[in-house]
């Protein structure tokens, strides 16, 4: 299964690489004879949008996977319970108040991302002390939470967004949408590098994910450390959601609809879920970016457009299939 | 090697609901909880099991003490079976079972647990349900599949842990009489074979047959702790349940209506 789901991956990014409003085609790279333009769009424009948006991809739906093994709750999406908005709060904040108040040694490119990662971890840490004693009623609880943070975030980057300047309000429209477009190596290499370690870190925890869905105590009765799971999953999520929003914007929706493909696939097991969930993650992620710039060509529609639009009406149906919300 | 229950005493919200227990289970040996309904006897057993920390006393396991062993060491020690809750996602019934080798990615290889898997569900008469989605099941089937599970637990290949024990709370709930006789008798065999065996039930009779020792409670005391014969008396037993009892002094068959 998980083969398959690589041979998909394969033939997204060879797709990714190659489509597009100025065409790459594979054959010229296979035999090096490309010209000088091609080569500067592929190697500059192309390759790093397609890898970080297989990057963010796989974040988004392996932070979706794991996130929903925590909880015990099949709708927690880092988008729709807050995760991105806290995320996307973190690195506005950085934006329009770091040349105010930040002084000049601090600020440098790793100061958004951090700020992202905070905001996010933020948000996760919050969600999980208020859904503790709401164990049954779990869900609905989490979702309104979910809303409420939304819009919380949602207030304070309007705000932030009134009393930003031209020019910082530019590098803020592009939050609330998402896009890959104008990454750069520098900024990419360190964000793969985290992201890499992030995932790979996150893995192990799939076994003691699998003990936790018996129940909390079950689970602590069957040698799990709960703090230390806890712990792994909250920070491990939070790293990749926040390092994918502070360089794509807000991306919604992929966290929610790529692990239930998964288990709809190859079962609920975590061990495959959380792989299998990264590499189909990624795969969508670089055909919606795709779709995002060769729909309307040579206009470029935002990529967190195509993905809402997939995964709202997914959303819809699976409340609606719910029996027990 | 034993485990040593030492004026366990606990507190919630100034409340008792246990108080000054002392008692040991010994490897080889299957002991019975007894007691009415609010007695302590799922507290009693969740502090065995390291769920919660008493408030006072303390409890050993073979010399350790238990707050003092990691939770993977416990887990090794010992398997607890309690009430169980839903499980959301639909795991197979062999993937819930194999949920209980503790230790999977380390310990052994995937057909040594394979097999394992299949004898322990053989045992429990639920090997025809291993490819089966866990949530279709019946209560009873589940129950199975939960013991299973436990059992699965202590059956590993580290020498070293020294003695296992398994704790039940109520493990034949929902079952019917077949598969509840089944499960004490195999669980009998169990505590044969040197296992420590800890077992909340309500059925007086199977208790008496079936017990090394009997551990009754009453509003978070112990009342009795001894063999079958020592603490089956009719007055005992009626005081303690407030109901008119009645022990055969031979059989220890108890009738109460």
């Amino acid at each position: 299964m998980i083969g398959s789901l690589l041979f998909l991956l394969t033939i997204s990014f060879i797709s990714g690489l190659t489509l597009g409003s100025y065409s790459v085609p594979i054959l010229d790279i296979i035999s090096g004879k490309l010209e000088p333009l091609q080569k500067t769009v592929l190697t500059q424009i192309r390759a790093p949008r397609v890898i970080l948006a297989g990057f963010v991809g796989a974040s988004l739906a392996l932070s979706g996977a794991s996130l929903q093994g925590l909880f015990r709750n099949p709708l927690a999406d880092p988008g729709l319970i807050g995760v991105s908005a806290g995320a996307a709060l973190g690195a506005t904040s950085i934006i329009v108040l770091s040349n105010h108040f930040v002084p000049e040694f601090l600020a440098g490119p790793f100061l958004l991302p951090i700020a992202a990662i905070a905001g996010s971890m933020l948000v996760i840490m919050l969600l999980f002390t208020l859904t503790k004693g709401f164990k049954s009623k779990g869900t609905t609880y989490m979702l309104l939470i979910g809303i409420a943070i939304n819009s919380i975030s949602g207030v304070c980057i309007g705000f932030l967004t009134y009393i930003s300047s031209d020019a910082e309000l530019r590098s803020l429209t592009f939050w609330t949408m998402g896009s890959f477009g104008g990454v750069s190596w520098p900024l990419l290499v360190p964000a793969i590098i985290l992201i890499s370690l992030f995932l790979i870190w996150a893995i192990p925890s799939s076994r003691n994910l699998d003990l936790l869905q018996l129940g909390e105590i079950e689970a602590q009765r069957l040698g799990v450390n709960l703090k230390k799971l806890r712990f792994n999953i909250i920070l491990s999520s939070a790293a990749i959601v926040g390092i994918s929003v502070s360089l794509s914007g807000m991306i919604g929706f992929v966290g929610l609809v790529v692990p239930h493909l998964a288990r709809l696939i190859g079962g609920v097991n975590h061990t495959y879920l959380l792989i299998s969930s990264a590499i189909a993650g990624s795969s969508l992620m670089i055909v919606a970016d795709l779709i995002a710039r060769t729909f309307v060509q040579p206009a470029e529609l935002p990529v967190g457009l195509i993905t809402s639009a997939i995964g709202s009406p997914f959303f819809l149906y699976l409340i609606i299939r719910s029996k027990k919300l | 090697m034993s485990i040593d229950v030492d004026k366990v005493s606990l507190n919630i919200k100034g409340v008792d609901i246990i108080k000054d227990i002392s008692f040991s289970i010994n490897p080889g040996e299957l002991i019975t909880i007894l007691g009415p309904n609010g007695s302590g006897k799922s507290t009693l057993l969740k502090v065995i099991s390291g769920d919660i920390f008493p408030t006072k006393g303390r409890v050993d396991i073979d010399d350790i003490r238990l707050s003092d062993m990691s939770f993977k060491t416990q887990a090794l020690k010992r398997s607890v079976m309690s009430q169980s809750q839903q499980i959301l996602y639909d795991y197979s019934v062999a993937e819930i079972i194999e949920m209980g080798w503790v230790d999977y990615g380390n310990n052994g290889n995937v057909d040594l647990i394979k097999q394992k898997c299949t004898n322990v569900s053989k045992e429990c008469f639920v090997d025809h349900l291993l490819d089966r989605n866990f949530n279709t099941l019946s209560g009873g089937e589940q129950r199975r599949v939960h013991f299973a599970r436990t059992l699965l637990q202590i059956d590993h290949h580290y020498d070293s842990v020294g003695a296992r024990y398994m704790f039940l709370d109520e493990p034949t709930a929902n079952l019917d009489l077949l598969f509840e006789l089944q499960m004490i008798r195999l669980l009998k065999a169990k505590a044969k074979n040197g296992i420590g065996v800890l077992l909340i039930i309500h059925d007086l009779n199977l208790a008496s047959k079936f017990s090394d020792k009997i551990v009754i409670l009453k509003e978070g005391n112990l009342i009795a702790f001894g063999e079958p014969f020592e603490v089956f008396r009719s007055k005992t037993l009626s005081n303690i349940f407030g109901l008119e009892m009645d022990v055969d002094p031979k059989t220890l068959k108890v009738t109460y209506y």
